[in-house]
């Protein structure tokens, strides 16, 4: 009888489909940890089943350029065996943690190292350029493979899924270049740079300027200057912001812009969450951009 | 074709928004500063100052942390320490040091918590060096009316006190005998220190408001014979320095190619200068004070 019923239950398992086959395959998910949250959801998206994913970076208020580690992090770290990385010394604080952890056959991705990037590349925010994310699924589904190789097959197939949900986003960014293409836009730091200037954006603020906002440091008056002129005289059509790393100047470059009737993009250096997956973010992204320049509408905050 | 002038001064001085509110903020701290900062020299509480100023910085981490106004928060947390340091504080020089010592490794810590906090709670990237080497550039107009009320209320204050102040400064047990109330008066400098150190803490920062403060008082104090002189030269020196500073920095801009040097750095690096010269030239009036001192004790006495 105990024999019988316990043949019932194995019966009814593999009859349940993916989810009986995923607990007789592997009760054991592969530990992954994309130190940016957005790096996180591609993990989880190709991983699926298979991956039990963590996010170090995920706090939307905080700027992550600054972020210290906790012991609750360390531990998260060295438990890994998959871990994605930005690189550019963005979270070079992950780097010192690994190497005081070391654990064989772990699979890091440096996605400036992926991307074949140099150390002094300007700006860090990889994840907002359209050639980043499909070359990073590409890895991730190569490292899973290498993990689990019974699992192969199914996570190339949602690296190839997930690539291909890109397609509306890239559409998106190439109907945008050809309908408005060369507007001039203003922003406190490069985050979305790569983005912007993907569509077609004529970024007018000064480089130093981001850079300075980016690093804390003093800015050159000449560039806040310039800066404040660009609203004063209305010369930008939209404003992008960095909701993450805000102070009394990016604040008062609000109030100028806010001023002037110039409509303000929130951009972000992690995913806001709950409600967005990485396509959907980027998508929203350029649709409130497009809303700024149609319809002279803020989106300063990207709410779902 | 370029004037000598528009050579020394890059185009765009005059009529930049930051360089404006630098040069007045930068100007009432220098004054400020100056005038206090004699005082502070005169009575060897230069590490005292210092101390206020690195206390402070807890004072203006919490204002990040709390949206509040930064001068307010330097303010607030310098009086705190003056006064915890002055009540707290016993009769002996070397116990004396030994409170400040431990006062400001308090207020250290308590800055390096609320500078964790601002960076990791709230979105704040650079409160760390804004705090403690100033971002002169980036202050707000708006601070500037609550920025010049600081700074006449200081001058006020010194003015009220200057006569039993300096009797105090330059020789306490007269001071004593003659009904002076000493530690009230030590107290209420130290409180004066504070407003100096926190209007000078938002434009060279925290810890670099130590050169403001001591630094002019010590070069006036080499070449001036009397402390009235001494106060006026002190003020002026800082303000040229601050000034100079500003301008030095605002030009750093064209030969770096656009990354500029920081502006504190520029100012401070003036007042070193002047004080390796002066200190240099033998122009050292400040050991005939002691002189000056004495002769007004013969004829108070």
């Amino acid at each position: 009888m105990r024999k019988l019923s316990i043949s019932v239950v194995f019966a009814a398992m593999l009859t349940a489909g993916p989810v009986t086959t995923a607990f007789a395959a592997s009760s054991v998910p592969i530990n992954a940890i994309g130190v940016e949250n957005e790096y996180a959801d591609v993990i989880s998206q190709v991983g699926g089943q298979y991956v039990r994913v963590q996010a170090v970076e995920t706090d939307p208020n905080t700027d992550p350029h600054t972020f210290e580690a906790s012991p609750k992090v360390a531990r998260e770290i060295a438990a890994a065996q998959l871990i994605v990385e930005n690189g550019v010394g963005y979270d070079a604080w992950a780097d010192k943690i690994m190497s005081a952890s070391a654990r064989p056959n772990r699979k890091v991705i440096n996605v400036q190292t992926l991307l074949g990037l140099p150390d002094n590349t300007a700006n860090p925010h990889l994840w907002y350029d359209p050639k980043t994310m499909p070359a990073v699924a590409k890895a991730i589904a190569a490292d899973l493979a290498a993990l689990q190789p019974a699992q192969a097959a199914y996570f190339h197939a949602n690296a190839d899924k997930f690539i291909a949900s890109l397609e509306p986003w890239n559409a998106a960014i190439a109907a945008f270049k050809v309908k408005y293409g060369q507007t001039p836009i203003a922003v406190t730091e490069p985050v979305a740079d790569y983005m912007l200037e993907a569509m077609g954006f004529n970024i007018l603020t000064p480089f130093s300027l981001q850079k300075a906002i980016m690093d804390g440091t003093d800015p050159a008056p000449q560039d806040v200057t310039t800066q404040n002129d660009l609203f004063a005289t209305n010369r930008v059509k939209v404003f992008a912001y960095n909701q993450q790393v805000t102070d009394t100047l990016t604040k008062s470059f609000l109030d100028e812009s806010r001023k002037a009737g110039i409509p303000v993009v929130g951009v972000y250096e992690t995913m806001p969450t709950p409600g967005y997956t990485y396509q959907s973010w980027m998508l929203a992204e350029v649709a409130a951009l497009e809303k700024a320049l149609t319809n002279k509408v803020s989106t300063e905050t990207l709410q779902k | 074709m370029p004037t000598l002038f528009s050579i020394i001064v890059e185009p765009g001085f005059f009529t930049s928004e930051p360089v404006r509110t630098a040069a007045v903020i930068g100007a009432a701290a220098a004054i400020v500063s100056g005038v206090v900062g004699v005082f502070t020299v005169i009575r060897g509480q230069s590490f005292a100052g210092h101390s206020l100023a690195d206390v402070s910085s807890a004072g203006g981490s919490a204002a990040f942390l709390f949206g509040i106004n930064p001068l307010l928060g330097f303010l607030g947390m310098g009086v705190l320490a003056a006064m915890s340091m002055e009540l707290v504080r016993a009769d002996h020089a070397s116990e004396r040091d030994l409170v400040t010592g431990v006062v400001t490794g308090a207020g250290l810590g308590v800055a390096a918590l609320f500078l964790y906090l601002d960076m990791t709670t709230s979105s704040t990237t650079g409160a760390a060096v804004t705090i403690m080497f100033g971002s002169m550039f980036a202050i707000p107009a708006s601070i500037v009316p609550l920025a010049l009320t600081v700074g006449i209320s200081a001058l006020l204050a010194v003015g009220l006190l200057y006569r039993p102040l300096l009797l105090s400064s330059l020789d306490p047990d007269l001071a004593a005998v003659r009904g002076v109330p000493v530690r009230l008066i030590g107290l209420l400098h130290l409180i004066v220190v504070a407003m100096a150190v926190a209007l000078s803490a938002i434009t060279v920062g925290a810890i670099l408001s130590t050169g403001l403060l001591i630094g002019p008082a010590a070069i006036a104090l080499h070449l001036a014979k009397r402390p009235g002189l001494a106060i006026l030269l002190a003020a002026a020196i800082g303000i040229a320095a601050t000034w100079g500073g500003i301008l030095i920095a605002y030009d750093s801009y064209e030969w770096t190619g656009g990354h500029g040097w920081p502006v504190s750095f520029c100012i401070v690096a003036l007042i070193f200068l002047a004080y390796v010269v002066v200190a240099q030239t033998g122009l050292r009036h400040w050991r005939l004070l002691p002189r000056v001192v004495s002769a007004r004790t013969q004829r108070a006495g």
